[in-house]
């Protein structure tokens, strides 16, 4: 590993310049510093801290709590299918996204006439809102006047409209399926970029070694692909597992807290026990730590297959 | 040089920022001796848009009241009732208490002892001028702290046009009159919902209550402890699974669907029967729906008493201002003013004089049903420090127990409310 400069025994007058000089950037990175303590370690140190207090549903602080709000949350009868549904929800999302981005990229590295129009549009559900699409939705399954269940009512496909959104089992394929539209642009451009990294001339040595269509694909574009793969599953597994407004805006979780991950749980707990739900976030926290950590991990991180 | 600077300059911001929060939490305090105070007022915005909003109506108030008060001054605040309850929060965890609040709840407030009792901050002409149901609502162990503002009432809503095609010819009575009135218009009226029962999160706690009350019921039993699983609701969310919500009568899903989906259909004439509250008066003639109000349908018989729901005026101890505010009450409260604002919005008055008023003026026939129920409603346990929490998880989760287990749902809602209690 890299040495600090501190490290090598030296005289006292020297480490103490050696000392000044290494707060010279100081200047010039304070704002970035400043601005991370202030958006990201204070709200995580206040959270940590409301997890530990008893707080009156005014808003009043009654005294600590100790443990008492990590207890309560772990007696929560909801919070095992709600772990396992932040689990399944996480990983059919990112996989399915993966998937069919891997062959858009694919398809929009090709040369064929309108690339650019279709490139254009495949931001079009990247630069909505989520949570207007969500709502969009929502409204497009609507019982009585959602124009996706009247199509597929004179379609044939259904009998008579169905309240979707109501009903657990059918709530959560079409939540899955709005969170996989909305993912699919970022993650397409990613591995789109990650292609066109990719030299011709390797591709062009492999045409002249006879290689096949599909060999070409795993022996070549899928390996170089890599690193573009990895940012795309990275952060795709941070967004859908916090992924909050197509939850809250289709469903709100319910009923009760049959539709709900882990955030948006921690939403429904604000109404009831503010501490409770700080309490959520913080597992909730550690939860995505853990899972990034564990993925580079085994994916092996910034190290290039042997 | 550069680090000392800036640390000077750190210094003054943090000493800035602290002074001037000082200076505004605790610039009334204590001067209620002499001098112009002023009093801070929040309320809730019962318009829905700029041209009616409360605003309005309080800045008005507060001139007339200033000109005959010219040593107070009203600072008036109004928030709608999305940001209310959040921005209040924020006032309280920072200090910087209101001293007259007009919202939903009172008695979580009272919990944290923030509160003047009402007659420290009432006259005895102005305390005796509430509906007595009322003012017994906004007690907390035997004190009344909340000081009912506007109220409102439920009845059972009809439609008259959709009744007369399925051949009824009175509304329903019983609960099984409910039924076999719903499964008449299931097979005579295709596409319109016959019973419509929002049990989704928006407003649960209503619906159920109501149903709850037509069997004796309700969420406390009689010395005021929860029995939110008593064998009366129990048996309650049984007779709804079983004869509304399996054989189709209502929504697939009640425990998704809210209160506005409900009175959206009532009012596009996509539902036959539901439980309403005034509003829904002004929805319906709107949607041209001819409709029907009746006493609420018990299991054994029509009910005499209602669901009442109230907002509520409170006062902080915080700055002192004990004379002031009840100056203001005093005027806030009276006959004209507080007529005025009931019949801006259309909502119930809480004073015997103003219904006296609003009752024999003619002007409100539509109100006249509910007029009538006010006196024997019957309200949430307001006075309960807890029932804001428990409310809360009622609201979440009561709508499962038409589609689950209702003893387990309900099961599980008291031992919540228990801890709740236990708690507090």
């Amino acid at each position: 590993m890299s040495h600090t400069p501190t490290a090598p025994s030296r005289g006292a007058p020297a480490r103490r310049r050696a000392g000044l000089v290494s707060l010279g950037p100081l200047p010039w990175i304070a704002p970035a510093i400043l601005l991370i303590a202030l958006v990201v370690l204070w709200p995580v140190y206040e959270m940590v801290h409301t997890s530990f207090l008893r707080i009156s549903s005014s808003g009043f602080v009654r005294g600590s709590a100790g443990l008492d709000k990590y207890r309560k949350l772990f007696a929560e009868t909801d919070l095992g299918h709600v772990l396992t549904a932040t689990v399944l929800w996480t990983l059919v999302v990112v996989t399915l996204t993966m998937v069919l981005s891997l062959a858009l990229a694919q398809l929009f590295n090709q040369e064929f006439p309108g690339r650019r129009l279709t490139r254009w549009a495949l931001i079009a559900p990247w630069a909505a809102s989520v949570l207007m699409t969500a709502i969009g939705f929502k409204w497009m399954l609507n019982q009585t006047a959602g124009v996706l269940n009247t199509a597929m009512t004179d379609l044939g496909l259904i009998n008579s409209p169905k309240d979707w959104l109501g009903d657990p089992n059918t709530a959560w394929p079409w939540m899955m399926f709005v969170a996989v539209f909305v993912s699919l642009p970022f993650t397409t451009y990613t591995l789109l970029a990650g292609l066109q990294t990719v030299p011709a001339e390797v591709y062009e040595a492999a045409r002249v070694d006879g290689a096949s269509t599909w060999q070409t694909y795993r022996k070549i574009t899928l390996p170089l692909l890599r690193p573009a793969f990895l940012v795309g599953v990275v952060i795709n597994l941070i967004n859908v597992f916090n992924s909050f407004p197509i939850i809250w805006g289709m469903t709100q979780g319910g009923p009760a807290s049959a539709t709900a991950t882990t955030t948006v749980f921690m939403y429904q707990l604000k109404d009831t026990d503010i501490g409770e739900s700080a309490a959520m976030s913080v597992v909730n926290f550690a939860l995505v730590v853990v899972m990034v950590l564990v993925f580079l991990k085994v994916s092996r991180w910034n190290e290039e297959e042997s | 040089m550069n680090k000392r600077v800036l640390g000077m300059a750190a210094v003054c911001a943090v000493g800035a920022l602290t002074l001037s929060a000082c200076g505004s939490s605790g610039g009334g305090s204590g001067s209620s001796a002499s001098g112009p105070v002023t009093l801070k007022l929040v309320a809730a915005d019962y318009g829905d848009k700029a041209s009616n909003s409360s605003t309005l109506y309080w800045n008005d108030l507060a001139k007339a009241f200033e000109a005959a008060n010219p040593t107070i001054k009203v600072d008036v605040q109004v928030i709608n009732w999305n940001d209310i309850d959040k921005q209040v929060k924020t006032m309280i965890q920072s200090g910087n208490m209101p001293d007259v609040l007009q919202t939903g709840g009172y008695a979580d407030k009272v919990a944290d002892n923030l509160l003047y009792p009402a007659s420290d901050v009432l006259s005895t002409t102005t305390a005796g001028t509430f509906i007595d149901s009322f003012a017994r609502a906004g007690q907390v162990g035997g004190v009344q702290y909340g000081i009912p503002f506007v109220s409102s009432a439920r009845a059972f809503f009809y439609n008259k046009a959709i009744f007369t095609q399925a051949g009824i010819t009175a509304p329903p009575q019983t609960w099984a009159d409910v039924a076999a009135d719903a499964a008449l218009i299931k097979a005579k009226v295709p596409g319109v919902t016959p019973y419509a029962l929002p049990l989704g999160p928006e407003e649960a706690q209503g619906e159920s209550m109501i149903w709850e009350l037509g069997n004796g019921g309700g969420p406390t039993d009689s010395s005021g402890k929860y029995a939110l699983n008593s064998q009366a609701n129990v048996d309650t969310f049984s007779w709804l699974k079983s004869n509304l919500v399996d054989p189709g009568l209502t929504y697939a899903n009640p425990a998704s669907t809210d209160r506005k989906t409900a009175f959206a259909d009532f009012a596009a004439g996509k539902a036959a029967m539901l439980n309403g509250h005034p509003s829904l008066i002004q929805m319906s003639t709107d949607g041209k729906v001819d409709y029907g109000v009746a006493p609420i349908p018990g299991k054994a018989g029509a009910l005499k008493s209602t669901l009442g729901v109230a907002d509520w005026m409170m006062a902080f101890k915080k700055n002192g201002h004990k004379d002031q505010i009840k100056a203001f009450l005093d005027f806030a409260y009276s006959e004209q003013n507080t007529q005025k604002f009931d019949e801006e919005y259309n909502l119930m008055p809480v004073t015997q004089d103003t219904l006296q008023a609003m009752t024999s003026s003619g002007k409100h026939q539509d109100l006249q049903p509910f007029f009538a129920l006010l006196p024997q409603a019957a309200f949430y346990p307001l006075g309960d420090t807890t029932w804001d929490t428990v409310s809360a998880q009622i609201k979440q989760s009561i709508g499962t127990a038409v589609s689950g287990d209702p003893a387990k749902v309900l099961g599980d809602l008291q031992k919540k409310a228990q801890d709740a209690v236990a708690n507090k």
